[in-house]
């Protein structure tokens, strides 16, 4: 088991060191000239050339990334040129709205999903199996904005019972923060677990063959039984890899969410940035970002790695 | 009369048997949409960004705008047409450079042990990544455009296709017929050709219509959220970003796109499905 956590958390630092130069080469490589972009058209080539030399942008592009990452793992995320705001403090009050929408769809999508699939599987042969297939398979081909654009259309334009978008912070009213919050995750959560039922029940589909199923069968057990406890915790190994693939998806179902709902959260932060060039800010948010869906990630494969032996060998 | 009646009891065979039901409707789905899309390469009813402020929200169903106009008199239908093209083209060029570059790197990862480390590695950290926050970054920094979203699209894309293509062409590289073509001489590149590729391209068929749907999907999401296709072009998600700014004035234009692309991703998905089943029956008869 330790040397199972040991080359996890080695893939989680090698990946990161990666991705950080990614996001360093691809925000600096195609963000044409920040002070240009900073102090408007009607500056000459001087001032430009001058307030380059201030931001330290006119450095050899490794020391600029090795500064930045430097100063990252000191906790100095940097700050914004113009209103010299701190990365932190602008990510700190944005994730009040990001990180519950985000946790709450991909929880919700697992309690969905995870019952939903098995049911599929174990009734795979009757009306009732085959509809919740047709109904993932239904569910996968929605995309997350339309689905959040029909139910605020529905729910809060038509019948008035959820707010259509917006946003009540917490410190204002915790009760209006969960209710502007309840339709996004309800949207996120229902478009993430389609794709999710569908994998768990050809995952558990898959497992039903299996000699040890009917072994379990053999030795007594019901079909539901047999099915619950040996199937599920069985048809688990795909699912990790699914369930890490849906967090990277999360986030982009998140940044398309809160644009429905016109939540003040992360993807507006980084659209604003991005448009802004303000390229310490986008690259200390993206790193974040990117930090919090390998967590999860992690987080998802030690537990997995805890209850299945057989990850701890094959990975 | 007789004959009607005894159709059921005839036991399913040819194109409507139970397992081929995916490939004929999704195969069917998906012919409608693209032939759609390739007319309107063609021709439109209407001009795209035409603007008539003397028809404007006109309702589904008026002579001569058969899904109405929107609330600057373009005509709903010919954008309908025109963003389904714009699906396509960019669903389709993703899918087939990702399945060009994945089948590649796989290939090479499969059969040359040094190099296949590195490879998989790189491709585990791509497949991670928030590939919708890259494709904003690189959206607002090269600007946003068909060859934009396709580059993003594709970069995101190409993991999955060389992790499908190694683990499947390591199972062809195992077969004993593999082992006697090495005996006979054959060099490396001649294996790849003629015995590995051949035995993978129908898992490579079938993935390639799954990401086709997908990059329907994030080629709509992209557009809605401002970042992908722009007027004078028109794209699904680009529609129903318009579509916003009407809603609860004409509903209808919330639906239609969306129907769209649900039609088009559903259609591409099945038949993938079909062709997996098709190519591979033993999928659809293991469940018992």
């Amino acid at each position: 088991m330790g040397r199972f956590i040991a080359r996890r958390l080695f893939f989680f630092i090698i990946t990161l060191l990666t991705t950080s130069i990614l996001i360093f080469a691809l925000i600096r490589a195609a963000g044409g000239n920040v002070a240009a972009i900073l102090l408007g058209k009607n500056s000459s080539a001087e001032e430009i050339h001058k307030l380059s030399a201030e931001l330290g942008l006119e450095r050899p592009l490794p020391v600029q990334y090795f500064e930045w990452m430097n100063n990252f793992l000191h906790g100095n995320l940097g700050a914004a040129f113009r209103s010299k705001q701190l990365a932190s403090h602008l990510i700190w009050t944005q994730a009040p709205v990001s990180v519950p929408l985000s946790l709450g769809g991909f929880l919700l999508a697992i309690l969905l999903a995870i019952p939903l699939g098995t049911y599929a599987a174990k009734n795979y042969n009757k009306p009732s199996g085959a509809i919740v297939a047709v109904l993932s398979q239904v569910g996968i081909a929605i995309p997350v904005f339309w689905a959040g654009l029909l139910l605020s259309l529905v729910l809060g334009v038509h019948l008035h019972i959820l707010p259509t978008g917006g946003w009540t912070p917490w410190s204002d009213s915790v009760v209006g923060a969960m209710r502007s919050l309840v339709l996004p995750i309800f949207t996120l959560g229902i478009v993430m677990a389609s794709t999710l039922t569908r994998y768990t029940r050809t995952a558990i589909l898959d497992v039903m063959n299996e000699d040890f199923v009917r072994t379990a069968r053999a030795s007594g057990m019901s079909r539901r039984v047999a099915l619950i406890k040996v199937g599920l915790r069985n048809a688990s190994l795909p699912l990790v890899t699914v369930l890490g693939l849906l967090a990277a998806e999360m986030v982009g179902g998140t940044v398309i969410i809160e644009k429905v709902y016109s939540l003040p959260g992360i993807s507006r932060m980084i659209l604003d940035n991005v448009t802004a060039r303000e390229v310490v800010v986008v690259q200390s948010t993206v790193m974040v970002i990117v930090i919090y869906v390998m967590t999860i990630n992690l987080i998802i494969d030690l537990a997995y790695g805890l209850l299945d032996p057989r990850i701890r060998v094959t990975k | 009369m007789s004959l009607a009646l005894k159709i059921p009891k005839i036991r399913a065979s040819g194109i409507w048997k139970k397992s081929r039901l995916p490939l004929v409707i999704g195969g069917s789905l998906t012919s409608v949409m693209v032939a759609l899309g390739i007319v309107s390469i063609f021709w439109v009813p209407r001009d795209v960004n035409g603007i008539d402020p003397a028809f404007r929200m006109l309702s589904i169903g008026t002579p001569h705008h058969l899904f109405g106009t929107d609330y600057l008199g373009r005509d709903v239908t010919s954008m309908l047409m025109a963003g389904l093209r714009t699906s396509i083209i960019i669903g389709s060029s993703a899918a087939f450079l990702s399945l060009v570059i994945g089948t590649i790197l796989g290939m090479v990862a499969s059969s040359v042990s040094k190099l296949d480390e590195p490879i998989m590695r790189m491709a585990d950290i791509f497949m991670a990544m928030p590939g919708i926050i890259f494709a904003l970054v690189l959206a607002s920094t090269i600007g946003p455009g068909y060859l934009t979203t396709i580059f993003a699209l594709t970069s995101f894309f190409t993991p999955a296709f060389v992790r499908v293509t190694r683990a499947s062409s390591m199972r062809v590289l195992a077969e004993d017929y593999i082992a006697v073509a090495r005996l006979y001489g054959r060099k490396r590149l001649f294996i790849t050709f003629r015995h590995v590729l051949p035995n993978i391209s129908s898992i490579l068929i079938v993935q390639f219509t799954i990401y086709f749907a997908a990059g329907v999907l994030s080629e709509a999401g992209l557009s809605y959220l401002g970042v992908g296709i722009n007027r004078p072009s028109v794209s699904l998600g680009m529609m129903l970003h318009e579509a916003v700014e009407q809603i609860g004035i004409s509903d209808p234009l919330c639906v239609w796109p969306g129907l769209a692309i649900v039609i088009l991703v559903i259609g591409l998905n099945l038949l993938g499905d079909g062709l997996r089943d098709h190519f591979d029956p033993r999928f659809s008869q293991r469940v018992r």
